[in-house]
């Protein structure tokens, strides 16, 4: 394992000890200062998450190549949002997220996912949900990093599997705050019905993810494997003189 | 997406030091997740509508609204779905799977009312942020502490509006060239649409090499880095600041003092249990109502402008 | 000492078997303006990023040779050396700023450079009051025109105080008022600061005069190099096109001196042809004798062609209001037959691309109507009105999405319901990209991205051809092409719409000029009379002839009066033949 695939479990780890945490610190009885209260719970841990998160990337040595690309792709996911605004239901934002994650890597998906996110609040409207779809899309980029790190020769069924569950994930994280911070009691048939409700919304997320999959996963794979190439440069010494062309 | 949700409107909070507008913003949606108490939460509702009011953003207020309306709905139908311990049952419904028998009890229609109310007044508060805080603003906040993402996230918000743009290009091209975007079944429309997206993905990688290019050109990534920030202070932010860390502070002591929550259930409590919960609201939104009231006062009068 | 030397500079780009540059040998004095001409291809950007030291070191690929700055090799200098030594100025503005405001973008720079709080305040302020950017400060960038969103690159540049200033055709993607007003912040620059540049440009009307010494690049190598009239002859001789319209027609006549600029062209001409009495007619006078009930004289036909009973473009007293409640138009009349050339001009937000978009049927008119070969396009749909006419956009790219050239252009014929009864070989024949036709569109050179778009487009055999800008960014030599083309077409019987910013291009190839401001036409007719009376979107070559003979639009047509004016052909020996 690389030295920052190291770091990185490291960083879960204390992020995990973090969150336990706080959890700890809502059932602990005595505290009636935030005991019980999920929805500010469930808030501040959504904040650690996407500390930590953004603190892997600020680790790292980037490129301006690199920056360019993330911002790109995270500005385009955007847009996605928009462009499709005719087909209710479908958009393609979790599904760049997804190949850019893969060919990217986990950080870069994170980044896409989670910039993807912010961006377009800023011409949408923020509101509760922006930190929620920033880690919904931020973990779907990260997931789809992982995958192509272990499986980078995934199949096509395999990756409509994964973008097909991620139209679902997608909406249990977004409704993960909501349960928490609106409904009672928290448990399994409450969360259950909260999702029911977004069940046919998440079900064309998710038969969304499937088509752009379909129809666009192998070019876009193409494209940005392409791309990647171009990301590292190398410089070598070439003879001072040419001889001169004939044609000329 | 051509022009950003934030509009410059010279209204009192926009001038407010970007730190401190968070903080204040902060400390609102802090005490509306905080309390349960419907009178609490009514409370920092209005409060947040009357800073909405004197920022001029109503007209973007009714659409958090209306958009709120339908969730504090969903709110009140999913609560007396789950919830049957409460004592007023009002309805006595069939058994289903996963939820047991539905009885829908009076409590929990009554709290998932308050759960409404939190609802909008934290959708109120975002509401607020988008129509005081510029995006440039936040950014360059968070610049000193993740120069990088806060980077990525300015450069993304920069090029959106051109790839929307693109967009819109390419599908009057398409459309030009043949391409009817009304017709088909839904696999057919989303196909045509993903041909635009694959249009814009190649320009856009294009530009993004352009971009890394002139970010390297002026010295990008050369070594350490400074912050160029020129946000200025002022008695008014020192003034709001106090307010919003006092706010704070008052609703921490009543919490810890007991108020601020309501029993639901079984049975619901007294709404006013005590005068000292209602004063202790007072306190607590008195604190919270000084950067409107400055707002105010900053919009009317030229003295206090100056002085402020 | 030189502030830059080149030596024997040759270099690769990464995968590639071409050299882009080779054997370069070339100095830049202080306080120089050196202006790089050539054809797309040539080299001169390549070489703007070797002197901002771009290459190698973002770009990679093999490198020979040497570079020096003041006598120090470019390569031993750290890259933040570098960027406070040359700074940059590209061609796209769109593509080049990276905050969401214009004083944070200014800025970017200075924090790259880790320079002091106080330190930067104070060169922020002075860059933006000296470019007048402090109105903008909090602007968002993206929102910005192109003129003003160049105008901040510049700031951001100059900010870093760099010792040369490198401008990669900067004007390129800009309207004539823009570039323009980015010439004359260049001149000031250079003159009144003592700025060194090296500007590279397409748009040589307005910036051969500010030139010091001229550089003539081809694939990768310095043709010649030397100061700006002798250069200028050279390329005459050569058959070169990097030459204003002023300066190549004095080159054609062998003048012993070779004037830059209007102002001195006028004062040479004055040497050998008489201020003619006779002004040439005048179309604004004749129309208000005509008392036209409407409020633009009719047309004359060209060619005195008579006007036939069916009309290509028929649009009747057409307004349109933008749901923004902008009025884009304001009762357009006007009526194109079948194959005219028509090049439509004004300045930015006059209307022109509104009515480009009712022609071709995206927008409909809110009063009035437009009709497009006999069907009126609040009725017909989209598509059916796509049969007969074809529309190229701006950018080529926004076309092209395709693996091949051939499933380009086949993508039209399916969604038109057309077959492909040869007309695919037959269109990439004419355009001359046959041997691309299994090439991947996105691969190809610029130039000819424009010319698989424009096939895609011709495939469907339309009726009617509208081009948005077609001549934005692209050399002399393919707009020599793409011009002689549509004008071949036009002669075939399709009609051809242009908008365009490009006077020269208007002169030479069009047939008819519509001019438009603010919503409406206010002048409509032959090129020669719209052009040639214009004083403001008058071609050089008719800004030259004012006054001495009428009906000159270029340089063809200039060195024919001369020809046929007896005294002037005794003092000149005119020979050359264009």
């Amino acid at each position: 394992m690389p030295v920052s695939e190291r770091r990185l479990l490291i960083r879960v780890g204390l992020f995990l000890a973090v969150a336990a945490g706080l959890l700890l610190l809502g059932v602990w009885k005595n505290t009636s200062l935030i005991a019980r209260n999920w929805g500010l719970l469930a808030a501040l841990i959504l904040l650690a998450a996407l500390v930590f998160l953004y603190l892997g990337f600020e680790r790292r040595a980037v490129s301006a190549r690199e920056i360019g690309v993330t911002a790109v792709l995270g500005a385009v996911a955007a847009a996605g949002r928009v462009a499709f605004a005719a087909i209710p239901g479908m958009q393609p934002a979790t599904f760049v997220v997804i190949v850019a994650g893969f060919v990217f890597g986990p950080r870069t998906g994170f980044m896409v996912g989670a910039t993807a996110a912010v961006i377009s609040n800023f011409f949408l409207g923020q509101g509760p949900w922006t930190p929620c779809q920033m880690f919904a899309w931020g973990l779907a980029g990260i997931t789809a990093g992982w995958l192509g790190i272990l499986k980078p020769r995934v199949g096509r069924t395999e990756m409509v599997l994964f973008s097909f569950a991620w139209g679902y994930l997608f909406g249990w994280i977004m409704n993960l705050w909501f349960w928490a911070a609106f409904v009672r009691p928290l448990n399994w048939p409450s969360f259950l019905t909260t999702c029911a409700a977004s069940f046919p919304f998440d079900t064309l997320h998710a038969a969304g993810n499937v088509i752009f999959t379909l129809l666009l996963g192998k070019t876009f794979y193409r494209m940005l494997m392409r791309f990647k190439r171009r990301m590292t440069v190398s410089v070598l010494p070439a003879p001072a003189a040419v001889p001169k062309d004939s044609d000329v | 997406m051509e022009r950003l949700s934030y509009e410059e409107k010279g209204v009192f909070l926009q001038t407010l030091h970007t730190g401190v507008v968070l903080v204040y913003l902060g400390v609102l949606c802090v005490l509306a997740l905080l309390f349960s108490h419907p009178l609490y939460l009514t409370g920092i509702f209005i409060l947040g509508a009357l800073a909405v009011i004197v920022s001029e953003a109503v007209e973007k207020w009714e659409m958090y609204l209306r958009m709120g309306i339908w969730m504090a709905l969903l709110i009140m139908i999913i609560n007396p779905l789950v919830f049957r311990t409460g004592k007023t049952v009002l309805w006595h419904g069939p058994t289903v799977p996963v939820l047991g028998k539905l009885d829908i009890c009076l409590e929990a229609i009554c709290y998932g009312a308050a759960m409404g109310i939190r609802l909008l007044a934290v959708l109120t508060v975002f509401c607020l942020y988008n129509a005081v805080v510029h995006p440039d603003k936040i950014l360059s906040l968070f610049a000193r502490y993740a120069y990088k993402s806060a980077l990525v996230v300015s450069l993304a918000t920069r090029m959106l509006p051109a790839v929307a743009r693109d967009l819109a290009n390419a599908r009057e091209v398409q459309q030009l060239r043949g391409v009817d975007y009304g017709s088909g079944s839904l696999r057919e429309r989303v196909r045509k649409h993903s041909w635009l997206l694959n249009i814009v993905l190649s320009s856009s990688l294009e530009r993004a090499l352009q971009v890394a290019e002139a970010m390297q050109a002026r010295a990008f990534g050369t070594g350490p880095r400074s912050c160029y920030r020129r946000e200025l202070r002022r008695p008014r932010d020192l003034l709001c600041f106090t307010a919003g860390i006092l706010a704070l502070l008052f609703s921490l002591l009543a919490k810890f003092k007991g108020y601020g929550d309501y029993t639901y259930y079984p049975q619901m409590g007294k709404l006013v249990e005590s005068s000292s919960s209602v004063i202790w609201l007072g306190i607590i939104l008195i604190s919270l109502s000084l950067p409107v009231v400055l707002s105010w006062g900053w919009k009317h009068c030229p003295y206090l402008r100056s002085k402020i | 000492m030189s502030l830059f030397k080149i030596q024997n500079l040759t270099y690769y780009y990464p995968d590639r078997e071409r050299p882009a540059l080779k054997n370069i040998n070339l100095h830049v004095e202080e306080g120089e303006l050196l202006l790089i001409v050539g054809g797309s291809g040539s080299g001169k950007s390549t070489l703007a990023r070797v002197l901002a030291g771009l290459i190698p070191d973002f770009y990679g690929g093999k490198i020979g040779g040497r570079v020096f700055f003041e006598g120090r090799e470019l390569s031993e200098d750290g890259r933040r050396a570098l960027s406070t030594q040359a700074g940059i100025v590209f061609q796209d503005p769109e593509k080049q700023l990276v905050m969401t405001a214009v004083e944070a973008e200014i800025a970017f720079g200075l924090e790259n450079l880790g320079l002091p709080q106080q330190e930067m305040f104070r060169r922020v302020a002075e860059v933006m009051s000296f470019l007048n950017l402090s109105p903008l400060k909090n602007e968002f960038t993206a929102n910005l025109s192109g003129g003003q969103k160049q105008k901040v690159a510049l700031a951001s540049v100059l900010v870093m105080q760099p010792r040369v200033l490198i401008l990669d055709e900067p004007t390129s993607q800009l309207d004539p008022a823009a570039a323009d007003e980015f010439f004359y912040l260049i001149e000031r620059l250079n003159k009144e600061m003592g700025y060194t540049v090296v500007l590279i440009e397409q748009r040589l009307e307005r910036c051969f005069h500010l030139a010091d010494r001229l550089v003539v690049m081809e694939r990768g190598e310095i043709l010649r190099e030397g100061p700006v009239g002798e250069v200028a002859r050279w390329e005459v001789e050569n058959a070169l096109p990097f030459l204003p319209p002023v300066a190549r027609f004095f080159a054609f006549l062998h003048a012993p001196f070779i004037p830059l600029t209007v102002k001195e062209g006028r004062r040479e001409l004055k040497k050998f042809l008489p201020v003619s009495p006779a002004r040439p007619p005048d179309a604004g006078r004749r129309a208000s004798e005509n008392n036209n009930p409407g409020p633009f004289p009719l047309l004359t036909m060209p060619k005195g062609q008579v006007k036939q009973e069916r009309a290509v473009v028929e649009i009747k007293n057409v307004w349109f209001t933008y749901p923004n409640g902008r009025e884009a138009l304001k009762g357009i009349n006007c009526r194109v037959e079948k194959g005219e050339f028509v090049v439509i001009m004004g300045e930015n937000a006059a209307g022109k691309t509104t009515l480009l978009k009712q022609i071709v049927g995206l927008l409909k008119p809110g009063r009035g109507s437009v009709v497009v070969m006999e069907k009126d396009t609040r009725t017909v749909s989209l598509a059916e009105l796509a049969r007969d006419v074809g529309y190229l956009a701006q950018n080529p790219d926004d076309h092209l999405f395709q693996d091949t050239v051939e499933k380009e252009l086949l993508f039209t014929l399916n969604n038109l319901s057309l077959a492909d009864d040869g007309v695919i070989d037959a269109v990439l024949d004419k355009l001359s990209i046959v041997q691309h036709r299994d090439a991947n569109p996105r691969d190809l050179s610029s130039g000819e991205r424009q010319r698989v778009a424009l096939a895609a487009v011709l495939v469907a055999r339309p009726q009617l051809l509208v081009l948005d800008e077609p001549t934005r960014g692209i050399d002399y030599r393919l707009k020599k092409e793409l011009g002689a083309f549509l004008k071949e077409l036009a002669e075939e019987g399709l009609t051809v719409m242009v908008v365009t910013h490009d006077v020269e291009f208007a002169a030479e190839y069009a047939g008819r000029v519509i001019m438009m401001f603010d919503g409406m036409l206010v002048c409509d007719g032959p090129k020669d009379r719209v052009l040639g009376t214009s004083m403001f979107y008058a071609p050089q070559m008719a800004r030259l002839f004012k006054d001495f003979a009428g009906g000159v639009l270029t340089v063809k047509e200039g060195l024919a009066k001369i020809r046929s004016n007896g005294d002037a052909k005794k003092c000149l020996s005119v020979n050359a033949d264009c």
